[in-house]
């Protein structure tokens, strides 16, 4: 029972970041209905975007201090948002109009882009680099329960990131903007909303949680690597998809079960097919209900 | 923005001066440009292309580009061509390009401005002449539609038009081969040819040329397949015997096969496919373990036309039994379940060692034989010593014609119809009676067959079959190669792979850099050519019937929106 709850927090701990990058993916693609395969990516880079503060624009006597963690959070939140923006600006919008599978692969040609951009002229990014460990990866028991202080640290900041996203979305003017947006583009333009507006702060809301869960993945894992983005991504995708995609609190509920099923699996199952188990949940979960956990709307444009 | 409107308001000022004078601007810079594309370049030599030297006393490097561009120019600025201005901007745009590139090269690489002779000079401020002139040229009229020639003639068009393609491709893959430091060159060269093929475009030839084709279907077919057939004589007799490129040819008809099963799940059926990799390695494996390879898990040992066959065959299984339980979801869910499965693929490939033996892969699969003929063994055919991939290449070109055959057969029948209806409204196809079920199961299992196939025959062409020839990224380049070529098509299916096989290829000059370019190339084709290379008519209409007025406008000149975007009628 113990090992089932120590295995039941980790993938807590697993699925939180999942679900922050899926919240990137279900609000992009709720919104202009686009598989943004390099949000993985901006993720990555929003990771690098901490470390850079890290390594190069704080004076190296108090960068390791636990106090400059808000600001390499912020760090690697502008570099997620302003890549987001421009990649929305520059590889998405012109192709607002195009044939449907036009944008995915731009989208997987910004990917590989950005992928390549670090590798290359983030010095010595070839190889994974060392994270500060701002929070410490000691344990503390709760209930029978061993958790890492930095474990703890990441559910708490992503659920309350998630209810002030929920709260924005159904309270704000903005949010209110966003789901007429994504209901029907063209009716909220003549109601006066700026569609392309909503659209870049619908990237830009997803960039900077995406930023939030790099961050968090350097605090975790102690290391990051240009490559972390293309996993990640995958995996959040489908979380997204598992919850149902466009929907908010389906990308939540499908990163936590995504998390938890992958812990549970490696634990009682096999630890060599830890990813197959993922998929397989989701091809069940889907072939039950076709739209998700929570999806209502089925997706047929094509 | 701030830079599109500066831009604009640049190009104001320059049409208002230069207004009635363009045409004396455009003639002396182009003289300017040809001019100097004859004289030295540079006071140093060991640059590639020896640019040192006038002209006509050796190799001329860039300048050959820059030259033809000048006359280009000059052919614009003075005969009546429909879109003339926008070809002339593409095409001082590129001979602007080729210099200040060399320029700034050669720049940082010798530091001060002792390194240059007069004719870079000259070709700078001529082909920065030719733009501003260019710029301030009137619109003029658009190209229309191509006047009905006698049907010879249309016909030599058709075959002049493959004969220049071919030539084209031989070019592109030779150019650099043998220089010391190629990227220069080749990227002189693909700033030339992206000028080119726009200004082509603009004045309307490729339009034509699409006309053409659709007229003289069968001809344009036969002439395609007579030049897949010449490209190996071709490249072997300008390289040498020099089997790289061929090798990547082979590898690019194993790829287009599959991409043209692809075309058929994703582009007819409109099924969004991402594991598709998934089936090319099913064949693969089946054919790497029934083909009596050195380090196998297995034993078996069939000729090789039982093995294709049951690859193929064992790939189509494996289509049925994902698809029968995933084929009721619709769209994206679809999408990364096929994701799911290619993945699960991958990973099994990797973990069941007794089988597969795990990441080393089936190894010392050995060149195919049918009957007597060795697959392994060069042959000299018409004077022309080819390398043995060349055999794979042709029994693929053979593959690829039955390919087509089933897709063109396919797609016009009823069966092909029931795809297009489902992938258009699956709602309504139901109604209408089509069952929906079956024939998405149907379109996926001929996928699977035709990738099966092809990944048998890739098995013995790389000699090897490991897990991580079988990544996503993979599923994504052959989706990328049928949407780049163009949805639907064939044709398209077949250029898509061959430009994202080659491309990198191409790009491998660029070592390290070369997946950053290849992303930035996914890009731009995209951004510049939504539809695909070979958009299909039907895709075509679709796409220009949306919204002709507001989505050309947002699309195509986000500039001249900017600031009157608000006017209403």
């Amino acid at each position: 029972m113990a090992q089932f709850l120590q295995q039941l927090s980790n993938g807590i701990v697993i699925g939180a970041t999942y679900a922050l990058i899926a919240l990137g993916y279900t609000m992009v693609y709720g919104i202009i209905q686009l598989i943004n395969f390099a949000h993985g990516e901006i993720f990555m880079v929003g990771a690098f975007g901490g470390l850079a503060l890290y390594l190069y624009a704080l004076p190296e006597s108090v960068a390791d201090r636990g106090y400059m963690l808000p600001l390499v959070f912020l760090a690697a939140i502008l570099t997620s948002v302003i890549v987001a923006i421009i990649v929305e600006r520059f590889a998405y919008r012109p192709l607002r109009r195009a044939p449907r599978l036009a944008p995915l692969i731009t989208a997987i040609g910004v990917s590989i882009f950005l992928q390549e951009a670090v590798r290359l002229y983030f010095p010595d990014a070839k190889s994974a680099r060392p994270f500060p460990e701002y929070i410490s990866k000691r344990n503390v028991g709760i209930g029978g329960v061993g958790l890492p202080i930095v474990a703890i640290f990441v559910i708490v900041t992503a659920i309350l990131l998630m209810i002030l996203l929920q709260t924005f979305i159904k309270q704000s003017r903005t949010g209110k903007a966003m789901r007429a947006t994504s209901q029907d583009p063209d009716t909220a333009r003549l109601m006066g909303v700026d569609t392309d507006k909503i659209i870049v702060i619908t990237f830009a809301i997803g960039a900077a949680l995406a930023g939030v869960a790099g961050v968090m993945q350097g605090l975790q894992f102690g290391q990051i690597s240009f490559s972390i983005g293309f996993t990640a991504g995958i995996k959040a995708f489908t979380a997204a998809v598992l919850g149902g995609i466009g929907n908010i609190t389906g990308a939540v509920l499908g990163g936590f079960t995504l998390g938890i099923v992958e812990a549970l699996a490696t634990q009682y199952l096999s630890s060599t097919y830890k990813d197959v188990w993922a998929f397989i949940v989701l091809i069940l979960v889907l072939v039950f209900r076709p739209s998700g956990l929570l999806g209502e709307r089925v997706a047929t444009r094509s | 923005m701030t830079l599109a409107t500066a831009a604009g308001r640049l190009s104001a000022q320059v049409q208002a001066r230069l207004n009635g004078v363009w045409r004396p601007v455009v003639g002396v810079s182009s003289a300017l440009l040809l001019v100097g594309s004859l004289l030295p370049w540079l006071a140093f030599s060991g640059y590639p292309g020896q640019l040192k030297s006038a002209f006509f006393l050796g190799d001329a490097g860039v300048r050959n580009y820059t030259l033809l561009l000048a006359i280009g120019c000059l052919i614009l600025a003075f005969t009546d061509l429909p879109g003339a201005r926008k070809a002339g901007l593409a095409v001082s745009a590129g001979a602007l390009a080729v210099s200040l590139g060399t320029f700034l090269a050669v720049l940082n690489e010798r530091g001060g401005l002792g390194a240059f002779a007069i004719g870079i000079i000259l070709a700078l401020v001529g082909s920065i002449g030719a733009l501003l002139g260019f710029i301030a040229m009137p619109a003029g009229r658009e190209p229309g539609r191509p006047r009905r020639r006698p049907t010879p003639i249309e016909i030599l068009f058709v075959v002049l038009a493959q004969i220049a393609l071919l030539a084209v491709v031989v070019y592109t893959l030779d150019v650099g081969q043998n220089d010391e430091e190629r990227s220069s060159r080749i990227i002189g060269f693909f700033l030339f040819l992206i000028a080119v093929c726009a200004a082509l475009n603009a004045v309307g030839v490729f339009g034509a040329l699409s006309t053409l084709y659709r007229r003289h279907r069968g001809v344009t077919m036969v002439a395609g397949a007579l030049a897949a057939i010449a490209f190996p004589f071709l490249i072997s007799q300008v390289q040498d015997g020099n089997a790289y490129w061929i090798r990547v040819a082979a590898y690019i008809a194993v790829f287009a096969a599959a991409a043209i099963g692809l075309n058929i799940v994703v582009g007819q059926a409109g099924l969004l496919d991402l594991g598709y990799v998934a089936f090319f390695g099913v064949g693969a494996y089946v054919a790497a373990l029934l083909g009596d390879a050195r380090l196998t898990t297995s034993s078996v040992s069939l000729p090789f036309y039982l093995v294709i066959v049951v690859s193929a065959v064992a790939a189509a299984i494996f289509g049925v039994i994902i698809g029968a339980p995933t084929l009721r979801l619709r769209g994206d869910y679809l999408a990364i379940v096929t994701l799911g499965f290619g993945e699960i693929f991958r990973l099994v490939a990797q973990n069941y060692d007794d089988l597969t033996r795990g990441p080393n892969g089936i190894s010392g699969v050995p060149n195919l034989k049918i009957g007597s003929f060795d697959f392994g063994e060069s042959h000299t055919v018409l004077g022309t010593k080819l390398p043995y991939f060349a055999n794979y290449y042709f029994i693929e070109l053979l593959l690829i014609a039955f390919v087509i055959l089933v897709f063109s057969r396919l797609g016009t029948s009823r069966i092909g119809r029931a795809w297009v209806a489902i992938r258009e409204d699956e709602t309504a196809a139901e109604a209408m009676g089509v069952n929906t079920i079956a024939m998405k199961l149907l379109a996926f299992a001929i996928g699977a067959f035709l990738a099966g196939g092809a990944g048998a025959i890739n098995a013995h062409l790389a000699t090897q079959v490991s897990p991580d020839s079988y990544t996503f990224l993979e599923s994504v380049t052959l989706l990328a190669a049928v949407v780049l070529g163009g949805m639907g098509t064939v044709p398209g299916a077949i250029l898509g792979s061959a430009v994202l096989i080659a491309l990198p290829e191409k790009l491998r000059t660029f070592q390290d850099n070369r997946l950053l370019f290849y992303g930035i190339a996914l890009i731009l084709m995209m951004r510049f050519r939504p539809t695909g290379i070979v958009s299909s008519i039907r895709r075509k209409l679709e796409f220009d019937d949306a919204d002709p007025t507001s989505g050309d406008a947002v699309t195509q000149a986000p500039a001249a929106s900017h600031g009157k975007g608000m006017v209403t009628p």
